[in-house]
């Protein structure tokens, strides 16, 4: 054991001799600064897009929503803001439509009341319910049976709470809620139309981005529309949801322009958005990667100009009996060093930029993406460099075998 | 173990076009079959230029611009893999080159280590008496750069001995050692190469090392 560690003292003083600092800290720094860049963008592009990619779990891309739109207004001429039996034919005519669902409003009265910690909060509100089938992913208990004591589950558009917390509580200096507290609060619904009136205990089960309405199980609106809703009023529908064979099929967007209906919660300002940040992250990555190439380069070069001044200490090395291997482990060694620092550092630029902007994201309700994966993949980026240079070590090493 | 090295119609590549002209038609290797076996002295004499430690290095496996083949116990060396060729420095061959290729930077213990580590052949108190043996004691932790040429040589002639082997090759060994030194260095070769019934191949253009029972070939 010490008899070879000795000799790979020995061996490590002659090898050693003519390694430039200068050169190896200037890999370094160069490494250092194409990776960070590669691994920052990537990072801030990750947490951004969570923005968007933070996906309704309930209703998919898949599905659109529209309405008519609205001008001035219409007191009279309710049938001009819905869709009659003949436009929901056509649109389920179109080759892009795979079936469509309605909206079905209530035909009745809801004041919410939400009571937390003594002092109460009430609004009237609206209800709508579209098939359970259009879901996804059905919230647990998305269901109503008449009589049971089980509170009604209530999905709400994301965007109400946004109103909520960052509109009406901060200027009126009420506690601001999350997704989870809601959850959490009992909710009591008073209905009440045709003659009667009931309470009935509800609870938020979720949030959701896509659908820009108040929701609740159909079979509850069948059941509070046969009872609570004036007979015969049963409207059609202002509001439809298309589930589309192709998401984003630019044939049904033409479609709907053409008709003058409006599409809700579209993406499309969001993936222009998306598109725009996704190219400069490219372009930014693409800068890291050329300056990370640039690095390796500069790696190679100090390595070869390296084996080169050592050329005759590395051949008569050999000469003595030594295997190649034993003179490339410590060249090895160094590079490994090296990129091992290089990428620890990194690592550790690349979590501290991303507190920087976690924190304002958090503060607007969006959970940054964990670092790891973006640390990983500096981790297969450094191995790549490490892997290539020991390659291009043990080749130059054996290539002096024979001077 | 390697029990003999054959020379079969060798030819270094410089000399080709010139097969029938001075150096190599007069030559008793060139072009000839030739086997060195164990364990048998011999000396190659030759004139500056005809290709002596082109020889020591074909042998060696360092060089491979020759025609013609150089065989193991009958095992074309051109084939031979690096690998092999490391172990085969290791534990069959021992190799003096004529310009020694000691580590300037390194003292004479170091430079004995680093090939005696690599063999763990010679215990240190062997070491010291070989450079007792050929005076040298003094100078164990000057660097080899600041030997003078016949220093040098005798640190790389202990160097060489550090390891097992059937054949030593040593390429002018004595060319600066006086007659004093020659006769101490030839009965230290002599006794490390019989104590392993070993082969040694020595060659000289002048001052030839002072073997016993030399076959003398004209290269």
């Amino acid at each position: 054991m010490t008899k070879t560690s000795s000799r790979n003292t020995l061996v490590r003083r002659l090898l050693r001799r003519n390694i430039s600092a200068g050169q190896l800290i200037g890999f370094a720094l160069a490494n250092l600064v194409g990776l960070s860049i590669v691994l920052v963008a990537m990072q801030f592009y990750r947490d951004v897009t969570a923005v968007w990619s933070d996906d309704d779990s309930f209703i998919s891309r898949d599905f659109m929503i529209i309405s008519r739109h609205v001008s001035g207004i219409n007191f009279n001429d309710r049938g001009s803001t819905t869709f009659s039996n003949t436009d929901i034919a056509e649109i389920e005519s179109q080759p892009w439509a795979r079936r469509v669902g309605r909206f079905t409003a209530a035909g009745f009265n809801v004041y919410a009341s939400l009571e937390m910690g003594g002092s109460g909060i009430g609004t009237a509100l609206f209800l709508e319910s579209i098939p359970s089938s259009f879901f996804d992913d059905l919230p647990g208990g998305w269901n109503f049976t008449p009589g049971q004591n089980k509170p009604l589950p209530v999905i709400i558009s994301k965007d109400y709470l946004t109103l909520y917390n960052f509109g009406f509580a901060s200027s009126r200096g009420l506690p601001q809620i999350s997704e989870k507290m809601i959850g959490m609060v009992p909710l009591k619904l008073s209905v009440s139309g045709n003659g009667v009136q009931q309470y009935i205990d509800a609870r938020v089960v979720g949030f959701s981005s896509r659908l820009n309405t108040i929701a609740v199980p159909e079979e509850f609106m069948t059941w509070a529309n046969s009872r609570f809703a004036e007979p015969g009023k049963t409207a059609d529908p202002s509001r439809l949801i298309i589930e589309l064979s192709t998401p984003g099929d630019p044939a049904a967007t033409a479609f709907m322009e053409s008709h003058n209906y409006e599409v809700a919660g579209d993406r499309i300002d969001n993936s222009r958005a998306a598109f725009f940040l996704g190219l400069v992250t490219s372009v930014v990555i693409v800068v890291g990667i050329v300056i990370s190439l640039l690095a390796f380069f500069i790696l190679l070069l100090s390595i070869y100009l390296l084996l080169q001044k050592n050329r005759k200490k590395i051949h008569e090395l050999m000469q003595l009996g030594y295997l190649p291997s034993d003179i490339s482990r410590h060249y090895n060694l160094l590079v490994l060093t090296v990129n091992a620092a290089v990428l620890v550092i990194a690592a550790a630029g690349v979590t501290f930029c991303a507190g920087l902007w976690q924190q304002p994201l958090a503060s607007i309700g969006v959970s940054g993406s964990p670092v790891w994966p973006t640390i990983l993949v500096g981790a297969c980026i450094i191995g790549a460099i490490t892997a290539g240079s020991v390659v291009a070590i043990n080749r130059r090493v054996k290539s002096v075998f024979r001077l | 173990m390697i029990n003999s090295i054959t020379i079969e119609n060798t030819l270094p590549a410089v000399f080709a076009g010139s097969e029938s002209e001075p150096p190599v038609s007069t030559s008793c290797v060139w072009l000839k079959n030739l086997t060195f076996s164990r364990p048998d002295y011999y000396m190659i004499e030759a004139e500056s230029g005809t290709g002596k430690s082109s020889l020591c290095s074909f042998i060696y496996g360092s060089r491979l611009d020759y025609s013609g083949r150089i065989l193991f116990d009958n095992e074309d060396t051109r084939t031979f893999s690096i690998d092999r060729w490391s172990a085969i420095r290791r534990e069959a061959i021992a190799y003096l080159p004529q310009e020694m290729m000691l580590f300037p930077e390194l003292t004479v213990l170091e430079n004995i280590a680093i090939k005696n580590k690599l063999t763990n052949y010679k215990s240190d108190s062997e070491i010291d008496r070989m450079l007792q043996m050929l005076e040298i004691d003094n100078k164990r932790n000057t660097p080899a750069r600041l030997l003078s040429v016949g220093q040098q040589q005798r640190v790389a002639i202990i160097r060489s001995l550090c390891q097992p082997f059937d054949f030593l090759i040593v390429d002018e060994p004595v060319s600066h050692l006086d007659a004093r030194n020659n006769s101490v260095v030839a009965a230290l070769i002599d006794s490390e190469a019989s104590a392993r019934g070993a082969a040694v191949i020595a060659t000289s253009v002048g001052n030839k090392i002072s073997l016993p029972n030399l076959n003398i070939l004209t290269l």
